[in-house]
């Protein structure tokens, strides 16, 4: 096995190479553990919604658990209006929750660490919510780009500046979670690395920091999966109802 | 009877989830949660800022200004970015 820290996010193809034209779509570890988690949701949500018994069982209450999460956080952030895209919201969050949580097992593949995957994601939702704000709004859409109440004279860099603030919104949403992503798996790739090379006299200080930083990484796989969802919920808040 | 039982049980429990102080332990979650959020918007809206600056420079063959130009009003982008979501999180 590799000891460079970076080799387990190195994207390999798996079967036979299939191109169209001069692109390359075959199947790689990438797709692979999206297909896994994917799959994984469909089984977990089937079977926990097989039985609607009135004392749930795990996978029941699990199902149900996550249902009324996401079910409140999109009335909370977004209100009554956004009801229609829960099933958008939730897949996204479970996607990527899954894909995150699939990471933490030894000798996977994290797919939410390359930022391509994660700025697909961001912009198909940036490309979405863009779309709903016009289809609701019409051009009056575009007032969001023009706050009330600022002079004449400081309009054209205040549009400017929302302008550039509106177009970050994909890529702050896709490298905080590619980010936190490579750089958690990173750090603990570099702590097992110490682990091997300090030997068995050593090798206890930072083996003990690799299992505080597996929780952390928990945690953080799951906030992060939350907060790409919260914030997807609160662009969508803005596309429903125009404030300003 | 067992129905009507589970019914108040189910009330008397729903009681309890409300009286205790849910809405702080939703606060601390969803803080850290606008920690992470802050910190990237700033650097998201220079970077795009500086983006756009390189590409109108190309277009128009106006070298260092629209770049320069362009990195501050996305520095300015962004601290009214990380204002805007510190505005929303005391509401």
């Amino acid at each position: 096995m590799s000891t460079n820290p970076m080799h387990q996010f190195e994207v390999y193809r798996i079967g036979p190479e299939i191109k169209v034209g001069s692109l390359d779509i075959s199947f790689t570890n990438a797709s692979l553990f999206m297909v896994i988690s994917s799959i994984a949701i469909l089984i977990v949500f089937n079977l926990g919604s097989k039985k609607n018994s009135i004392i749930p069982n795990k996978m029941q209450l699990l199902a149900e658990l996550s249902y009324t999460f996401v079910a409140k956080m999109i009335s909370d952030t977004a209100g009554s209006k956004a009801k229609p895209y829960f099933a958008f919201i939730f897949s996204i969050f479970m996607f990527v929750l899954f894909c995150n949580m699939f990471g933490m097992i030894p000798y996977t593949f994290t797919v939410t660490s390359h930022i391509i995957v994660t700025f697909m994601l961001a912009s198909f939702i940036f490309i979405g919510v863009t779309i709903i704000g016009f289809i609701k709004h019409g051009l009056g859409y575009l007032k969001l780009f023009v706050p009330s109440g600022v002079p004449v004279v400081l309009l054209p860099l205040i549009v400017v500046i929302e302008i550039i603030s509106y177009l970050s919104r994909p890529i702050s949403l896709s490298v905080r979670l590619f980010a936190n992503m490579m750089a958690g798996h990173t750090m603990m790739k570099v702590f097992g690395g110490f682990v091997i090379s300090l030997g068995i006299v050593g090798g206890w200080l930072p083996l003990s920091f690799s299992v505080a930083l597996t929780g952390l990484e928990i945690l953080v796989a799951f906030l992060q999966a939350y907060v790409f969802a919260i914030l997807t919920c609160i662009y969508l808040n803005d596309a429903l109802n125009l404030h300003h | 009877m067992p129905k009507e039982t589970f019914k108040t049980r189910l009330e008397i429990a729903k009681n309890k989830i409300s009286k205790k102080n849910l809405p702080n332990n939703r606060k601390a979650s969803s803080s850290i949660g606008t920690a992470f959020k802050m910190s990237t918007e700033l650097v998201s809206a220079v970077a795009v800022g500086t983006i756009i600056g390189f590409i109108l420079d190309k277009t128009f063959g106006t070298k260092p200004w629209l770049i320069l130009i362009f990195f501050f009003v996305g520095v300015i982008a962004g601290i009214m970015n990380v204002i805007k979501s510190a505005k929303n999180m005391q509401k």
